[in-house]
């Protein structure tokens, strides 16, 4: 949907825009991405001959930080100096310079407030392309709302007004970097690059990879990434029943250890099935973020102390 | 695992099924393979025919502890037959000691099970194949944005029926017409009865020839509910009288569960985003009383 408005908006200025979404699964926590192309001199008959995806984008929108640490994602594939990176995040541009080790630019979308139910959470796409609307520095304000009045008027009205909201919104918290965006050079295909390689000499799969003949290694995927809300055990209340919530659980990321069920919270998914079946109501639910932040604030109350964390 | 399931104290509770698969939050599905799997045991092979469950096993990741074959959508029992015969070869000639016997499982969604895949299905009965076969079915083709299938219930809204009137055709009987293949066993599970599931699974594990199972499998994405309520919902399902619990063996069905006051099969419906359109902007009454009218009916030919 942000590459549709986006897309429209630029067509709406005056560029010749190609914009193409490109689907995984269709399940909830599979990455989606999509793509707009855009060139100047529309009326001169400008054409774009280039296909499939951008493999030298100028800007990247991030809708979903957690995005980031999943490298099958792919989001910051083929970014050069020049690129901008536009995260929606809770945390600092410091933070993400730091952690991706970043020498380009890259700003911050700020996060909406978090809510405890996830039917409340916002509709991102339009805050997107209001976002990258404002960044690229080509489209006005009016393009973007015509853009939105275009693509989501079969919603609804009630939908269309939300949703220009949330664009002009992001379109003002952007304003002070208008324009940031630069057009990169188009590399022909005849000029492509390969990467350095490196060639490493090559073991048998047994020892260079044991993990890829080992038994269940899907627990090397960390799916707890794909939580908004976290599922907690409040060990007073429970009833130690021992098979109720590690039986129900979709994931297998319930175990019993001992007499108590413990969350594995690195490949807990956050459908919350424990939540609402729990005989005793021992198991309650807290935003993801509150508790990342409530788990740090531990390390560093730790570090300050110099207690360790694992220690108390 | 050996001794016999009775009560729900009996339930395993720590688990075969590896964590991390590609599958949704809140997998209806997921949740009764886990089950099925920690009854079988680790000596199984999965022959998966191309669906949602594909995606368990991409490479070099896996959920299983043991082998896993992929196969066409509408060829699993085919492929399980082959590794079935593999296997015998494999002990009669004293290649394979007997203890390291595989059961071989077929695995697939209802596309496959309830239209592509039925012939090869109908012919791996007849050839009486011992295997077992499971069906996990979200009535619709789920991996790729819930198309309707075979086993899409009437008025149902999906990617291919999104009319005012949703599906218009039924549900077809699966467990109907493998019965009537006279298999050796045929039952309908679902992952929010786990005792029900389990008592079953350990009933098809200790027998041979075909062994078939439906798992009903409510689907956050496709049938469009939040995934907490996925419990909720297959519970629902089975009280409503929507999916009756029951077996087949020797020439006779036992119902598992006989739902006592029904409750009204709308309660089911209403929590589903894709039975919306029988309720706003107006209820559909003439609808709702047709899907009623079509369980009652069924329940009354039981009694």
């Amino acid at each position: 949907m942000a590459s549709r408005v986006l897309g429209t908006a630029l067509f709406r200025s005056g560029f010749t825009v190609q914009d193409a979404p490109k689907y995984g699964a269709e399940r909830r926590g599979a990455p989606i991405f999509s793509t707009v192309r855009a060139a100047r001199g529309a009326s001169e008959g400008e054409t774009i001959n280039e296909r499939g995806i951008i493999h030298r984008p100028d800007l990247v929108v991030v809708a979903d930080d957690t995005l980031l640490a999943i490298p099958a994602a792919g989001t910051l594939q083929g970014i050069d100096p020049d690129t901008v990176v536009l995260v929606n995040s809770r945390e600092s541009a410091d933070t993400w310079r730091h952690r991706l080790n970043l020498q380009g630019e890259l700003l911050i979308l700020p996060a909406g407030s978090e809510v405890e139910d996830r039917a409340d959470l916002p509709h991102i796409g339009a805050t997107c392309a209001g976002a990258a609307a404002c960044l690229l520095g080509v489209i006005e304000p009016e393009a973007l709302t015509t853009a939105i009045d275009e693509e989501l008027g079969p919603l609804g009205e009630e939908a269309v007004a939300e949703n220009r909201e949330n664009a002009s919104a992001a379109f003002e918290a952007m304003i002070a970097h208008r324009g940031i965006v630069t057009e990169g050079a188009a590399v022909p295909a005849k000029d492509y690059e390969p990467p350095a390689w490196v060639e490493l000499p090559v073991d048998d799969a047994s020892i260079a990879a044991p993990d890829i003949r080992a038994a269940a290694n899907s627990v090397q995927v960390r799916t707890g990434l794909w939580r908004t809300l976290r599922p907690v055990i409040d060990y007073d209340l429970c009833g130690k029943c021992w098979w109720v919530c590690s039986t129900f659980c979709p994931d297998s990321a319930i175990a019993v250890e001992g007499d108590k069920p413990v969350i594995d919270y690195d490949h807990c998914k956050g459908c919350m099935v424990c939540v609402g079946i729990c005989p005793p109501h021992a198991i309650g639910s807290i935003p993801e973020y509150l508790a990342q932040q409530r788990e740090q604030q531990t390390i560093e109350e730790g570090e300050a102390d110099g207690t360790d964390p694992a220690d108390r | 695992m050996s001794e016999t399931i009775r009560r729900m104290k009996d339930l395993p509770s720590t688990h075969l099924l590896g964590t991390g698969t590609p599958m949704c939050s809140g997998c209806g599905g997921l949740e009764a393979l886990h089950q099925i799997y920690d009854v079988l045991g680790e000596n199984t092979v999965f022959v998966n025919a191309a669906g949602c469950m594909t995606l368990l096993s991409v490479y070099p990741f896996t959920p299983f502890r043991g082998s896993w074959l992929y196969t066409a959508m509408g060829s699993a029992p085919a492929g399980a037959q082959g590794v079935r015969d593999a296997l015998d070869i494999l002990l009669q000639q004293g290649r394979l000691p007997p203890e390291d016997d595989l059961q071989v499982v077929v695995l697939t969604g209802d596309g496959s099970a309830y239209g592509m895949g039925m012939s090869a299905t109908s012919g791996a009965m007849d050839r009486d194949l011992d295997f077992i076969y499971i069906c996990y079915d979200n009535e619709g083709y789920g991996n790729t944005g819930q198309q309707y299938s075979s086993a899409t219930p009437h008025g149902a809204t999906t990617a291919t029926s999104c009319g005012s009137r949703g599906y218009p055709g039924y549900k077809k009987d699966l467990f109907s017409v493998w019965s009537a293949h006279r298999p050796s066993y045929v039952a309908t599970v679902i992952g929010s009865e786990p005792l029900d599931l389990a008592k079953k699974i350990e009933k098809a594990r200790d027998m041979t020839g075909p062994r078939m199972i439906i798992a009903l499998s409510p689907c956050p994405t496709g049938w469009d509910y939040d995934p907490k309520d996925s419990v909720d919902i297959g519970k629902l399902a089975v009280k409503t009288g929507v999916w009756p619990l029951k077996e087949y063996e020797n020439g006779v069905v036992t119902h598992t569960r006989v739902p006592r006051d029904r409750p009204p099969v709308e309660e089911y419906l209403q929590r589903q985003g894709r039975f919306a359109h029988l309720f706003r902007p107006e209820r559909n009454e003439e609808l709702l009383a047709e899907i009623q009218d079509r369980v009652d009916h069924y329940w009354e030919e039981v009694v």
